[in-house]
C-alpha cells in the first residue's frame, strides 16, 4: 500500500510544481484511490491504478464482507424470491434462467461479483468494436466532429460558401456543406451521439457486469450533464467512459473530484468561465473584463452533488465556494499546438502556478487569490489549485453528503421513499468507510429494509429499464440499438438530454402518465410482434424448442419465463379469454401474413403461424402489462 | 363533434357522454364536479405558448424603420417601409415600427387590437448561450440553474382548482420541455394519433388487445399504474371518437404543413374536444440565423411566414373559442444590431414577442426601445433589455388564467407589469 502511494506521488511530483503539491499529497493520503485522469501520466495511471487499487480493495473488501448473509428468510422470502428481487434491483432485468444461476452460485457471492465488476465481457466488446468514436480522446473528438457552426465558418473561410449570397437555396446550401464535410473527412456530431446511445444500450443489455452499468446510469444522472447544452455535448462520451463508469463502484470523493475536473461538467455548469476579480492594470486581462464569478457549479456542487438542498449551507457559502473554484477550466484543445497563445507552454503554465492535467487546466491568473470561508473552513489568502481540491474533499466527507448520497442510493434500489433507519445505517457506513460506494451498497443489502414487503416490486421501471429488460427477458439480439433508443424516447426518457442538473427524477410519478403509458404498451406489442427493426428473438428457442400444447399453455409458459417468481394469477386470468376468441386468432393471422414486418412468424420455426402470431401478441401484452412495469 | 358551446348549453355533462363507449370519462366527470364546487360554471381558459428556439432577430421581425443607425449597420438586412422603392416593403404599423413583409397575416390582427407586440424584452441574465438563456426562460429563474420546476408547471399548480385532467397541460413535443418539469401533472405528446393501441393494419385486433390491457390495468393493485391506466384508456377512447386523423379545421383555416402548423392544429383539436386543456406548449425551430439570414426573402422570411401563418390559421380555426384562448410567443434572446460578416446576425440581448387574444391590449408595440446608437446599446452592440420577460409572462398568464401568485410563478421577481393585457377581462 504505502509503496504504491509513494510511487504515485513521486510520479506526480515530476509534473506539478512541488510547493503546490504538498497539500495535495496530504489530502490524498486519506484516501487510496486517486483520481486518475487528472495527470499528464493519465494513460499510465488509467491502466495501472484501477488494477492495483482494485486488487488491494478487493482483498480487504472481501475479508470484511465474506461472512455477511442477506436477511431475506427473516422477511419471509424464499431463496428464489430473494434472487429475483436481487436481480430486479441490480441488473437491467432477469434473463431466462438467471434466477437458477444466481441461486446456484449463492446470492451473496453473486452480489460480491457484481460489486467487483470484473467478469469477462468479451462478446460485448466484440459488439462495441464497430463504434470507433468511443475510443477517441476529447481532443480527437473535437477535431473529428466539428459542430455545424464551425463547419459553416470553415467552409466560408475556404471559399466553399459565398458569404455574400443572401438568397440561398436551402438544399443547395446543405449539399455544399455536406460536400465540404465529406472532403475534409469531418463527421457529423449526430454520429458521435448515435454511437453513445448505442453503446449504452448494448452494455446494459449484454454486460455481465450488470451492476456497474446500473451504477453508471445512476451516477451519470446524479452528476448530470446534457447534450442539450452544445458546449458540453461532445465531451459526454469521454465523461461517461473515463469518469463515471470507472468510478461508479469506487469512492464517492474520487468521483466528485474527477467530475469536477471534466470538460463536460466544467462546460455544463459554466465553471470554465468563472474567474476572480480582474486586475485592470494588466493589459492582457482587460479583455476579460466582461467575465467574472460564475456560481452555477458551486451551487449545484453543494445542492445536488454533495450536501443536498437542506444540507446546511448558505448563499454565502455558495459564493465563497465559487471563488475557491475560480480558474478551474478546460485546457484549450481545438487549437493546434503551434497556434496556441505564446504563453501556453507547459513551462509557462508551471511558472504561473497553473496546473495542466489532461483536459483540465487550473489557470492561476484567473483564480481569486483572496481569503474565503466555506462552511467555516478558511481558504487562502494566496492559495491556488489545492484550495479547490480541499473544498471537494471537505464536501465529500461532510455528514450531510453521507446522508444525501445514501438516501439517493436507497431511493434507486429500495423504494421511492426509503425508511430513515436504513438511510441512517448506510450514511454511517459512508462516513466510516470513507465514502466507499460498495460498502454502502453492502450495508443496504444486508439490512432488513431492503427485503421488506415495502421494497419488493415497489419501483417503477424507467423507459430504459423497461426496454432493456424486455430485450433481456426475450434474450433478443440487438442489431440496431438505435431503434430501441427511439422507443425509449417515445416512452419519455430521452437519454443524455435531460436539461436540468437535477437529472431525471427517480420516482414512479415522473415516468408514468397517460402519454407514456400507452407507449409502453405499444412498445411491448411492437417488440413482441417483430415490428421493431433490427431486434430479433426466437420465442420457441426461449422455451427450449418446446411447442406449447395449447394457447393456454403458451400463456403460462411465457408469463413464467418473462416474469419469474411473480404472482401471475391476475395476468393469466385476464389474458385467458383473449386466447379463446377464435376470430381474434384469424384476424391476427391475417395481419401477420399480410404484413412483412411481423417477421416473428418467419424466425420462429416450430409452431404453426397462427399459434406463433398469437403467442407473440400474448408476449407483447405481458410486456405492456402493469405487473411488468414494476421491478 | 362535441363542442365547448354545446357542452355549456347542455348544462354540463350530458353531451360529453355522447358516443363514448364507457360514458363520460371519469377524469372529466370528476373535473366537472370539482369545477362546480370551486369555480361555478366557469369556462376553461387556455394559454398557448410557442418557444422560438434559436433566438429570433426581433429587429428584423418588427423594425424601427426610421432608425438611421440600423440602416447603416445592416446594409443588406435592412428592409425599408417605403412602398415605392421595393416590391416587399415593411408593413407600417404606426409610422415608427414596421412588421416584416412576410407576416402579412398578422396585420389585420394588429389592426383589430387583438395582437400586441413587446419590444426590448429579454432576460436580466446577460448570457448569450442558447442553452442557458432557454433554461432560464423556461425555469423562470434567470440566475438559478438548480430550479427543478418550470414556470408553466408551476402555473398548473396555481390554476386554483383540483379539476385537473390528463390534458390540463400538454406539450406538443417529443420530450417534456424544461418549462413543464415539475410535480404538477403535465404531458408531452408528439402526436395525438399515437394515443392509441397500435396493431398495424389490424384495427379490430388492436381493439381486442386494448381491452385486454384495459382489463389488466383495471385489475392491478390500487396506485399509480391503475389510476394512470384508467385515465389513459379514457383519453384514448375520447381521441378515437374525435377522429383526429380526419380533422377539418373550421372557417376554412389552412394550417401550413410544418411542425408548428401540425402542433397548433392538434392543440386546436384538444381545445374543441373540451378535455380540460388549460396550458399548451409547442416550439418553432431555426431562428439561429448566423449565416445568410436574408431580408424580404430567405431563411428569416420563411421562418416568420411559417410562424405568422400558423398562428393565424390557429386563430381562424378557433373562431368560436377566441375569448378563451391567448397565444404568446417567446425566444431566448435577440441578435446583434449590426449584421455580421456572413450575412447574418450573432447572439444578442433583447428581442420582441407576440401576444394574441381578446383580452390583450393589442394594436400597439409595448416596451421601450431607445434610438439605436452605440451608447444606447447593451455592451455597445445589442438591443438593450428594457422589459424583463417575467413582467410579460406573469401578466399574460396571471390575467388570462387567474393564477394570482407571482411569487410562486417567478420566485425571484418583484418587478412591475407593463399593461400588455386589458385590465378588465
Amino acid at each position: 500500500m504505502s509503496f504504491l502511494r509513494w510511487k504515485y506521488h513521486k510520479k506526480r511530483a515530476g509534473d506539478v510544481k512541488p510547493e503546490a503539491l504538498i497539500p495535495v499529497i496530504r489530502n490524498y493520503r486519506r484516501t487510496y484511490i486517486i483520481p486518475s485522469i487528472m495527470n499528464k501520466t493519465a494513460k499510465f495511471l488509467r491502466l495501472a491504478l484501477p488494477v492495483l487499487c482494485g486488487a488491494i480493495l478487493l482483498s480487504s473488501f472481501l475479508g470484511e464482507t465474506r461472512h455477511r448473509r442477506f436477511p431475506y428468510h427473516e422477511a419471509g422470502l424464499t431463496e428464489r424470491q430473494a434472487a429475483a428481487h436481487l436481480i430486479s434491483r441490480f441488473t437491467y432485468g432477469a434473463t431466462p434462467g438467471q434466477i437458477d444461476e444466481v441461486v446456484k452460485m449463492g446470492l451473496e457471492k453473486w452480489f460480491r461479483a457484481q460489486l467487483d465488476a470484473s467478469l469477462p465481457d468479451d462478446s460485448l466488446q466484440t459488439m462495441l468494436a464497430q463504434y470507433d468514436a468511443l475510443k477517441l480522446s476529447n481532443a480527437q473528438i473535437a477535431a473529428a466532429f466539428p459542430r455545424n457552426g464551425q463547419i459553416v465558418r470553415m467552409a466560408v473561410r475556404d471559399g466553399y460558401v459565398d458569404k455574400d449570397s443572401v438568397k440561398t437555396d436551402q438544399k443547395a446550401y446543405r449539399d455544399i456543406l455536406k460536400k465540404y464535410r465529406d472532403e475534409k473527412g469531418f463527421k457529423p456530431e449526430q454520429e458521435l451521439f448515435r454511437q453513445l446511445y448505442c453503446q449504452k444500450i448494448l452494455r446494459a443489455a449484454y454486460s455481465q457486469n450488470q451492476l456497474r452499468e446500473v451504477m453508471t446510469d445512476f451516477w451519470f444522472n446524479h452528476f448530470n450533464v446534457s447534450i442539450t447544452k452544445n458546449d458540453c455535448a461532445e465531451f459526454i462520451p469521454v465523461y461517461e467512459r473515463d469518469v463515471i463508469r470507472p468510478g461508479s463502484l469506487g469512492r464517492f470523493g474520487d468521483l466528485l473530484k474527477t467530475t469536477a475536473h471534466s470538460p463536460a461538467m466544467l462546460y455544463y455548469l459554466d465553471n470554465f468561465t468563472s474567474s476572480g476579480p480582474v486586475d485592470t492594470t494588466k493589459p492582457m486581462q482587460k479583455a476579460r473584463k466582461a467575465q467574472g464569478l460564475n456560481e452555477n457549479y458551486a451551487r449545484e456542487l453543494m445542492e445536488l452533488h454533495t450536501l443536498g438542498v437542506d444540507g446546511g449551507y448558505t448563499q454565502q457559502d455558495v459564493t465563497q465556494a465559487a471563488r475557491v473554484l475560480t480558474g478551474w477550466t478546460v485546457y484549450p484543445m481545438r487549437r493546434a499546438p503551434e497556434s496556441s497563445p505564446s504563453g501556453m507552454t507547459e513551462e509557462f503554465i508551471r511558472r504561473q502556478g497553473s496546473v495542466h492535467e489532461g483536459d483540465f487546466l487550473f489557470a492561476a491568473n484567473r483564480h481569486d487569490k483572496g481569503e474565503k470561508v466555506v462552511l467555516g473552513k478558511h481558504f487562502g489568502p494566496n492559495g491556488g489549485y489545492e484550495e479547490g481540491v480541499q473544498l471537494l474533499e471537505m464536501l465529500a466527507h461532510h455528514p450531510s453528503t453521507a446522508r444525501f448520497i445514501s438516501r439517493k442510493i436507497a431511493i434507486r434500489f429500495v423504494n421511492d421513499d426509503p425508511p430513515a433507519s436504513l438511510v441512517d445505517r448506510m450514511a454511517k457506513t459512508f462516513r466510516d468507510k470513507d465514502g466507499d460506494i460498495r460498502e454502502v451498497m453492502m450495508t443496504m443489502v444486508t439490512s432488513p429494509e431492503f427485503w421488506s414487503a415495502s421494497a419488493i416490486r415497489e419501483k417503477t421501471k424507467s423507459p430504459f429499464e423497461l426496454a432493456i429488460g424486455a430485450v433481456r427477458s426475450l434474450r433478443a439480439r440487438i442489431n440496431q440499438p438505435f431503434q430501441l433508443y427511439n422507443w425509449v424516447t417515445r416512452m419519455g426518457e430521452k437519454m443524455y438530454f435531460y436539461q436540468a442538473p437535477t437529472g431525471f427524477p427517480d420516482k414512479g410519478q415522473f415516468w408514468i402518465n397517460t402519454g407514456s403509458l400507452l407507449n409502453r404498451m405499444n412498445f411491448g406489442l411492437a417488440l413482441a410482434t417483430g415490428r421493431i427493426p433490427g431486434i430479433s428473438f426466437d420465442l420457441a428457442v426461449l422455451n427450449n424448442n418446446h411447442e406449447p400444447e395449447s394457447a393456454q399453455a403458451a400463456l403460462m409458459t411465457y408469463c413464467k419465463l418473462i416474469m419469474p417468481e411473480r404472482d401471475l394469477d391476475q395476468t393469466i386470468r385476464r389474458l385467458t379469454p383473449m386466447l379463446g376468441d377464435p376470430s381474434l386468432q384469424q384476424k391476427v393471422n391475417a395481419a401477420a401474413t399480410q404484413n412483412d414486418e411481423m417477421s416473428v412468424t418467419e424466425s420462429a420455426p416450430v409452431p404453426t403461424p397462427m399459434t406463433s402470431a398469437t403467442t407473440a401478441q400474448v408476449v407483447g401484452i405481458i410486456i405492456g402489462s402493469p405487473e411488468y412495469q414494476r421491478r | 363533434m362535441v363542442t365547448r358551446r354545446g357542452f355549456l348549453k347542455g348544462g354540463g355533462l350530458a353531451l360529453l357522454g355522447v358516443g363514448l363507449m364507457g360514458g363520460i370519462p371519469g377524469f372529466l366527470a370528476e373535473a366537472a364536479a370539482n369545477d362546480k364546487i370551486i369555480r361555478p360554471y366557469k369556462r376553461r381558459k387556455v394559454l398557448v405558448c410557442i418557444f422560438q428556439r434559436g433566438a429570433m432577430d426581433g429587429l428584423m421581425a418588427v423594425t424601427p424603420f426610421s432608425d438611421t443607425y440600423l440602416q447603416t449597420v445592416r446594409p443588406t438586412l435592412f428592409i425599408s417601409a417605403a412602398k415605392d422603392s421595393n416590391a416587399h416593403p415593411l408593413i407600417d404599423l404606426d409610422g415608427k415600427w414596421g412588421l416584416h413583409p412576410s407576416m402579412q397575416s398578422f396585420a389585420p390582427l394588429y389592426k383589430d387590437k387583438r395582437l400586441a407586440i413587446v419590444h426590448g424584452i429579454g432576460s436580466p441574465n446577460n448570457t448569450r448561450s442558447h442553452f442557458d438563456a432557454q433554461d432560464y426562460m423556461e425555469s423562470g429563474t434567470p440566475f438559478n440553474k438548480g430550479t427543478s420546476s418550470g414556470w408553466l408547471n408551476r402555473a398548473v399548480g396555481l390554476l386554483g382548482h383540483d379539476a385537473l385532467t390528463p390534458f390540463t397541460a400538454v406539450s406538443l413535443t417529443s420530450a417534456l420541455p424544461r418549462c413543464f418539469y415539475g410535480d404538477n401533472p403535465s404531458v408531452a405528446i408528439s402526436n395525438l394519433q399515437d394515443f392509441a393501441i397500435q396493431m398495424r393494419g389490424n384495427p379490430s385486433a388492436a381493439g381486442k388487445v386494448a381491452s385486454s390491457f384495459e382489463d389488466l390495468y383495471d385489475q392491478t393493485s390500487p396506485g399509480l399504474l391503475k389510476e394512470t391506466g384508467k385515465e389513459s384508456f379514457e383519453a384514448m377512447k375520447m381521441l378515437q371518437k374525435a377522429d383526429t386523423r380526419n380533422y377539418k379545421p373550421d372557417n376554412n383555416a389552412v394550417y401550413p404543413n410544418s411542425p408548428l402548423g401540425n402542433s397548433l392544429k392538434q392543440i386546436a383539436q384538444l381545445i374543441k374536444m373540451d378535455v380540460g386543456l388549460e396550458i399548451a406548449f409547442t416550439e418553432s425551430n431555426g431562428w439561429d440565423t448566423h449565416f445568410n439570414q436574408g431580408a424580404a426573402d430567405g431563411i428569416f422570411a420563411r421562418n416568420v411566414t411559417d410562424l405568422s401563418n400558423c398562428i393565424t390559421a390557429f386563430w381562424t380555426d378557433l373562431s368560436s373559442y377566441q375569448d378563451d384562448v391567448t397565444v404568446m410567443t417567446m425566444t431566448e434572446f435577440g441578435r446583434t444590431v449590426r449584421q455580421n460578416g456572413t450575412g447574418g446576425t450573432d447572439h444578442g440581448r433583447a428581442s420582441c414577442n407576440f401576444i394574441l387574444g381578446n383580452d390583450v391590449n393589442g394594436g400597439m408595440v409595448h416596451g421601450r426601445v431607445e434610438a439605436l446608437a452605440v451608447e444606447n446599446l447593451e455592451d455597445g452592440r445589442d438591443l438593450a433589455v428594457t422589459t424583463d420577460f417575467r413582467a410579460v409572462f406573469s401578466e399574460v398568464a396571471d390575467k388570462h388564467l387567474q393564477l394570482g401568485n407571482d411569487r410562486v410563478l417567478f420566485p425571484d421577481w418583484n418587478g412591475s407589469k407593463i399593461g400588455v393585457m386589458n385590465s378588465v377581462s
